[in-house]
C-alpha cells in the first residue's frame, strides 16, 4: 500500500527538531523568518505565501490558513484587530501543542508575529489551557526575553512593525478550545460558544475582527517563510501538506508525539510507535482525537493520515491524536469513558447537548454495568440524531459521533454485553 | 418589497426582521423559551427550530436560478435553523411545524430533552397554568418519556435575594434571568454556574440578588425556577383574576395586572406597554399589593368624646357637612397626588361651593429615589394630574402659619397623610376640625381626624392618573368593596372576563370586602349633606367634563385612554 508521506524514513523533523535546549531564545535564534518578512514582504504577500503552501489548520477542522487570513476585512486604523492563538489543547488523545510549548515555543511565537504582520494585528492573545502551568511559565519567561531582545513589542528589530503577545491562562474547560467560546472566555465571560455568523473575522474578540489559529498551525508559518511555500507543499499528502505531530497513545509500545509528514499510513505509524503492546492484535483506531469516528482494525488497511483518505475510510483527521486499542479492549467501557467526558464538558448552553450528553452517559453506563438492554442501543442512536446539527457549536456533534460510530462498528460488543445483562438472565429464567 | 414564503403563504417585510418575531407578529405560533424581544438572542433552548431555504443564485451572473417552470430554485439549509437568530432575506422559504414533519420532530425532540431533568412537579409549582414549558410540552412535546434514570438533583428553595427564590431543578437554562441582569438592569447580580446538566443561575460569591428590579426575572422565567418569596405557594393561577391597571407607587404609572383571589390582591405583575414601562416593573411597585389587603378601615367614623367611633356613612357625611358649614370660608382643602384626577376635581368643586380654599397638594418628592427608569423621585402617582388641574404643591410654611394663626377653621384632607409627611404636626391640628379620606389605618393624620372616611384605593376605584410624562391612564376596579355600586359593578363585570377570570373564585369571604367608597362618591355626598349640588353620574362623566373645561386635558376621556393610556397635550 502506498503511503503519501514519501521517503518518510529519512524525514528530518522541523517542528520538534532534535536540538538540545531549543526552548531557549539563545539556541532558537533571532527570528530570522520574521526579520525576512518585515524586510521584504508586504502583509498581502505573506498571506499569499501561506496560501500557496497549502497549510491547513491543525486544530481539527483543517481549514486553509492563508484563506482564513484573507477573510479579515480591510484595515481601518480606527478598528483594532486581533490574532488569537489557540493553545487550549483539550481534545482527549491530543497532546501535540504541549510538546511544542515545551520544546520549541519560539517557533510558535515567531509564527504568531508573522501572522500578526500578515493580518495587520497589533496584538495576539495566546490562550493556553491552565493545566499547562509549567509551560505557561516557560513561555512567559521566554516571551519576556523576546521582548528584551526587541523581537516582540514596539518597533520590532527597528523595522517599524509593532506587535504584542499576551499570554492568557485557561481555567480548565474543554469548550474553551472552541474558537468563539475561547473568545468569550478571554473577555472574562462564561465560555458559551457564539452563534455564527458573524464569524470571528467580522466580529471576534470584543467584537473586533479576529483571526484564530491553532498553536501548531502558527508554528508551521516560520518554516514556510524560511524554506518556501513549495517546500512545504511538497511534504506529505498534496491536499493536506506539511509536517504533522502525531500524538500516539493507547496500547502501543512507545506512545508519544511523533513528527512525520502528513499522509502517513496508519500502519506505518503503529510500527514507528513500536507496534501493539505485548504483541496483541489491534482492535480499533481513533485517528484524530476522541470525537472522531473510531475505525475498526480491518478498516485501516491502506488508510493514510490525511483528510481525504480518512474521510473515505469513514473517519476524520481531527487533531491527529491517535488512539490505538488492542483486542482486549472493551469498546463499551471505552465509549462509557468518552461519553462521561462529553457529559462533563458540555457547557450546558444548548438543550440537546446539555441533556443529551448526560442521557447518553446514563445509557452507556447502564449497558457497561450489565443492566442494559439491546433497545438501549437504538435509543442511543436516536439520541445522536436528536443532538447532531441542532446546537450552536459542534460539541454535540463531537459527542454524538463516537457514540454512533462505536455502536455501529462494534455492535457485537454492545449486544454481547446486553445479552449478559440481568434482564437477559431474567427473561431466560422465565 | 422583499417577501418570504412561510408555510406556503407569502408575506412582505421591511428592514431586516428576525424570523421568530416576524412569525409571532403574524400570528404564526413557533414554540420558544429563551427568546425575549427586548434582550439579546442566545438561541440556546433550540426549541424554535424551523426549516429554511434560500433561492439559489448563479455565482457568475448573480441571477436567480429558475426551474423549468420558472420558479426560483430553493436550496434548504443543511441544518434546521433557530428562527430566533435567523434574519429574513428576500425570497426565503420557511417551513414551521405546520408544514414540515421534520420541524415537528425536531421540536418534539428538544422538548423531550427539556423534560428529562425537569422535576415535573407542576401540581405544586407556582408557574403551573401559565407556564410556557407546560403549555408547549402539551402542544409540541412527545407523548411520554424514554428517560429511565434518576433526574439530576440541584439546589431547591435557594433564596437568591430578599424577594426571589430559586428552584434550580426546574431551571431550563434559558439565561433570560442572567441576560436581564446583564443587559436590562445591568446589576450583573446573576450568572450561570456549573456545566452541562448541573448548571443553574446563581449570584456570584458574596452577592445578594437585591437590585430594585429583581422580581422581573420571575416573570421572565419560562418555568417555575424563579419564584416570588411573597407569592410562592399562595394561589393557583387559574383561581385568580387579573385586572389590567397601573401601579401608583411612583409617578411613572407603570402598567400592571392586579391578581386577585377571594377579593385579596395577591400579586402585581407588569403589563406590556412600550410607551411606559415596556415589559418591566420595579420591585417597589410589586410589593405595594399588601396595602390593598392589610390595615384597611372597617367603616366611616367620627370623633366623639375625643375618640373615633364607627358610624354610618350618612352620619359621617352629616358631621362633615356641619364642620364645613361652621368653618365656612375658613376651610382649607388639601388635594392629593395620590387621588385620581376626577377626585381632585370634585374636591376643587366642593371648595368652590363652600367658599373654602384649596391649599394645593403634597408632592411627596424624595430626591435621589428616582433612577431615570421606572422609579421616580415623586413617590405618588398623580402630581402631574394635580398640576394640570391648576393645583400647586402646597406651601407648607404658609399653611402651618395659617393653622397656628387660627385662620384655618377646618381642614379637608383628600387621600393623603400630611402628619406622616411631616408637613403639619398633630399638636397643631388639635384645635382644627379635620375631615380625612384615607386608605389604611396606618394613616397618622387619623389621630387628628374628626371625620374619617375610608376611601377606595386604585385597586377598587375608577379614575384617571397622569404620569410624569403627561400620559393619562384610566384604572378600573380589580377587587370589590362592601356595598353595591352600579358604576363600579359595571366595570367590575369587565374585570371578571379578564385573562384568567375564573368560576372558581366565589368571592365568598365577606371579611375581605372593605367598607370604603371611592372619593368620587364621598365628595358629592358630603356636598349634598351640606346643601350643595355636585352631581355627576360617575368618573367617566367627570373626566369628560374636565376635558371640555381644561385644555391641559384636551381630548382625554376614559375611552381614549383605553388600556395603554392617552398622551395629553403639552401643558
Amino acid at each position: 500500500m502506498a503511503t503519501k508521506a514519501g521517503n518518510w524514513q529519512s524525514y528530518q523533523r522541523v517542528l520538534l527538531p532534535p536540538v538540545k535546549d531549543l526552548h531557549k531564545l539563545s539556541i532558537y535564534g533571532d527570528y530570522a523568518a520574521l526579520r525576512s518578512v518585515l524586510t521584504h514582504n508586504s502583509p498581502r504577500e505573506v498571506t499569499d505565501i501561506v496560501k500557496r503552501s497549502g497549510l491547513k489548520g491543525r486544530g481539527g477542522a483543517g481549514f486553509p490558513t492563508g484563506l482564513k487570513w484573507s477573510f479579515m476585512p480591510p484595515v481601518d486604523p480606527a478598528v483594532p484587530r486581533y490574532l488569537c492563538c489557540n493553545g487550549d489543547e483539550s481534545e482527549p488523545g491530543t497532546f501535540k501543542d504541549r510538546q511544542l510549548m515545551e520544546y520549541n515555543p519560539h517557533q510558535m511565537l515567531e509564527g504568531i508575529l508573522i501572522a500578526n504582520y500578515a493580518i495587520s494585528a497589533k496584538a495576539c492573545y495566546l490562550y493556553i489551557r491552565g493545566e499547562f502551568a509549567d509551560w505557561i511559565t516557560l513561555i512567559e519567561t521566554e516571551l519576556a526575553k523576546a521582548y528584551e531582545a526587541n523581537l516582540v513589542g514596539k518597533n520590532i528589530m527597528g523595522l517599524g512593525f509593532s506587535s504584542d503577545i499576551i499570554v492568557h491562562k485557561g481555567a480548565g474547560a474543554y469548550i474553551c478550545g472552541e474558537e468563539t467560546s475561547l473568545m468569550e472566555s478571554l473577555e472574562g465571560k462564561r465560555a458559551y460558544p457564539r452563534i455564527k455568523p458573524p464569524f470571528p473575522a467580522q466580529s471576534g474578540i470584543w467584537g473586533y475582527p479576529t483571526t484564530i489559529n491553532n498553536a501548531d498551525t502558527l508554528a508551521c508559518v516560520p518554516l514556510i517563510i524560511e524554506r518556501g511555500a513549495d517546500w512545504f507543499a511538497s511534504i506529505g499528502a498534496p491536499t493536506h501538506p506539511g509536517p504533522i505531530l502525531y500524538g500516539i497513545s493507547g496500547h502501543v509500545n512507545r506512545p508519544g508525539v511523533y513528527e512525520y509528514p502528513s499522509g502517513m499510513l496508519i500502519t506505518d505509524l503503529l510500527a514507528v510507535a513500536g507496534g501493539m503492546r505485548g504483541g496483541k492484535k489491534l482492535k480499533a483506531v481513533v485517528p484524530g482525537g476522541a470525537s472522531v469516528p473510531v475505525l475498526r482494525a480491518d478498516m485501516i488497511e491502506g488508510v493514510t493520515m490525511d483528510a481525504d483518505s480518512l474521510h473515505k475510510a469513514g473517519s476524520m483527521l481531527g487533531t491527529a491524536g491517535m488512539l490505538f486499542l488492542d483486542e482486549d479492549t472493551d469498546m463499551v467501557a471505552f465509549l462509557r469513558r468518552v461519553a462521561r467526558f462529553y457529559h462533563h464538558e458540555s457547557c450546558g448552553q444548548c438543550t440537546p447537548c446539555r441533556e443529551g450528553t448526560g442521557w447518553i452517559e446514563n445509557l452507556v453506563t447502564r449497558i457497561d454495568e450489565g443492566q442494559g438492554n439491546t433497545r438501549d442501543l437504538d435509543l442511543l442512536l436516536e439520541l445522536c440524531d436528536q443532538m447532531e446539527g441542532r446546537t450552536v457549536c459542534a460539541l454535540a456533534d463531537a459527542a454524538a459521533w463516537p457514540v454512533r460510530n462505536t455502536i455501529n462498528r462494534f455492535r457485537a460488543d454492545f449486544e454481547a454485553k446486553c445479552r449478559q445483562s440481568v434482564w437477559a438472565a431474567q427473561s431466560a429464567a422465565a | 418589497m422583499p417577501s418570504v414564503t412561510i408555510d406556503g403563504r407569502k408575506y412582505e417585510f421591511e428592514g431586516r426582521p428576525g424570523l421568530l418575531q416576524f412569525c409571532l407578529d403574524h400570528g404564526i405560533e413557533v414554540p420558544h423559551f429563551c427568546y425575549h424581544p427586548s434582550m439579546s438572542v442566545p438561541a440556546n433552548c433550540r426549541q424554535c427550530l424551523v426549516d429554511v431555504g434560500a433561492p439559489v443564485r448563479n455565482r457568475a451572473t448573480g441571477e436567480l436560478e429558475r426551474s423549468d417552470s420558472g420558479e426560483p430554485v430553493i436550496r434548504y439549509f443543511p441544518k434546521l435553523q433557530t428562527s430566533c437568530s435567523h434574519t429574513l432575506a428576500d425570497g426565503q422559504v420557511i417551513h414551521t411545524k405546520r408544514t414540515s414533519e421534520k420541524v415537528g420532530r425536531a421540536q418534539q425532540d428538544t422538548l423531550e430533552f427539556l423534560l428529562i431533568n425537569h422535576p415535573l412537579d407542576c401540581p405544586i409549582c407556582d408557574q403551573a397554568g401559565m407556564c410556557p414549558l407546560q403549555i408547549q410540552a402539551y402542544k409540541y412535546g412527545p407523548e411520554g418519556s424514554r428517560f429511565e434514570f434518576r433526574k439530576t438533583h440541584k439546589p431547591k428553595k435557594v433564596k437568591l435575594g430578599p424577594r426571589v427564590v430559586l428552584d434550580a431543578e426546574r431551571c431550563i437554562n434559558c439565561t433570560r434571568c442572567t441576560r436581564f441582569t446583564d443587559e436590562i438592569s445591568k446589576s450583573h447580580q446573576l450568572t450561570i454556574i456549573e456545566r452541562s446538566v448541573r448548571n443553574y443561575p446563581m449570584t456570584p460569591p458574596g452577592v445578594t440578588f437585591d437590585e430594585p428590579y429583581s422580581m422581573n426575572v420571575i416573570d421572565l422565567c419560562p418555568v417555575g425556577a424563579l419564584t416570588s418569596a411573597d407569592f410562592r405557594f399562595q394561589a393557583r393561577i387559574w383561581e385568580m383574576s387579573s385586572t389590567p391597571s397601573i401601579t401608583t407607587t411612583n409617578a411613572k404609572g407603570s402598567n400592571c395586572y392586579y391578581w386577585v383571589r377571594d377579593n385579596l390582591v395577591l400579586r402585581i405583575t407588569p403589563r406590556e406597554n412600550p410607551a411606559v414601562n415596556a415589559y418591566w416593573l420595579p420591585d417597589e411597585d410589586r410589593l405595594a399589593y399588601r396595602r390593598f389587603n392589610e390595615d384597611r378601615p372597617t367603616g366611616p367614623s367620627v370623633r366623639m368624646d375625643g375618640a373615633l367611633k364607627e358610624t354610618s356613612w350618612e352620619a359621617a357625611y352629616g358631621r362633615a357637612a356641619e364642620i364645613l358649614a361652621a368653618a365656612g370660608s375658613g376651610t382649607v382643602f388639601l388635594a392629593s397626588a395620590r387621588a385620581t384626577v376626577e377626585d381632585n376635581y370634585l374636591l376643587m368643586e366642593l371648595a368652590h361651593l363652600t367658599g373654602g380654599t384649596v391649599a394645593g397638594y403634597l408632592p411627596h418628592v424624595e430626591p435621589g429615589h428616582g433612577d431615570g427608569w421606572l422609579r421616580t423621585d415623586a413617590r405618588v402617582p398623580n402630581g402631574e394630574g394635580c398640576r394640570r388641574l391648576g393645583l400647586q404643591p402646597v406651601d407648607t410654611a404658609s399653611l402651618v402659619a395659617q393653622i397656628e394663626a387660627g385662620a384655618v377653621r377646618a381642614l379637608y384632607v383628600l387621600e393623603d397623610d400630611p402628619v406622616a409627611a411631616c408637613v403639619i404636626d398633630l399638636a397643631a391640628l388639635a384645635a382644627v376640625p379635620v375631615i380625612l379620606h384615607y386608605y389604611n389605618t396606618t394613616n397618622k393624620t387619623l389621630a387628628a381626624a374628626d371625620v374619617a372616611l375610608p376611601a377606595a384605593t386604585v385597586a377598587e376605584t375608577i379614575g384617571t392618573y397622569v404620569n410624569e410624562e403627561g400620559r393619562a391612564q384610566c384604572v378600573r376596579p380589580a377587587k370589590a368593596i362592601r356595598g353595591a355600586h352600579r358604576t363600579l359593578m359595571m366595570r367590575m363585570g369587565l374585570s371578571r372576563a379578564d385573562q384568567h377570570g375564573t368560576p372558581f373564585d366565589r368571592w365568598h369571604n365577606e371579611s375581605h370586602l372593605i367598607n370604603c367608597k371611592p372619593s368620587w362618591e364621598i365628595l358629592p355626598a358630603v356636598a349634598s349633606a351640606a346643601g350643595h349640588a355636585l352631581d355627576f353620574a360617575g368618573p367617566r362623566q367627570i373626566m369628560d367634563h374636565i376635558a371640555r373645561a381644561l385644555p391641559a386635558f384636551g381630548g382625554a376621556n376614559h375611552k381614549a385612554m383605553g388600556p395603554m393610556g392617552f398622551k395629553l397635550p403639552e401643558a
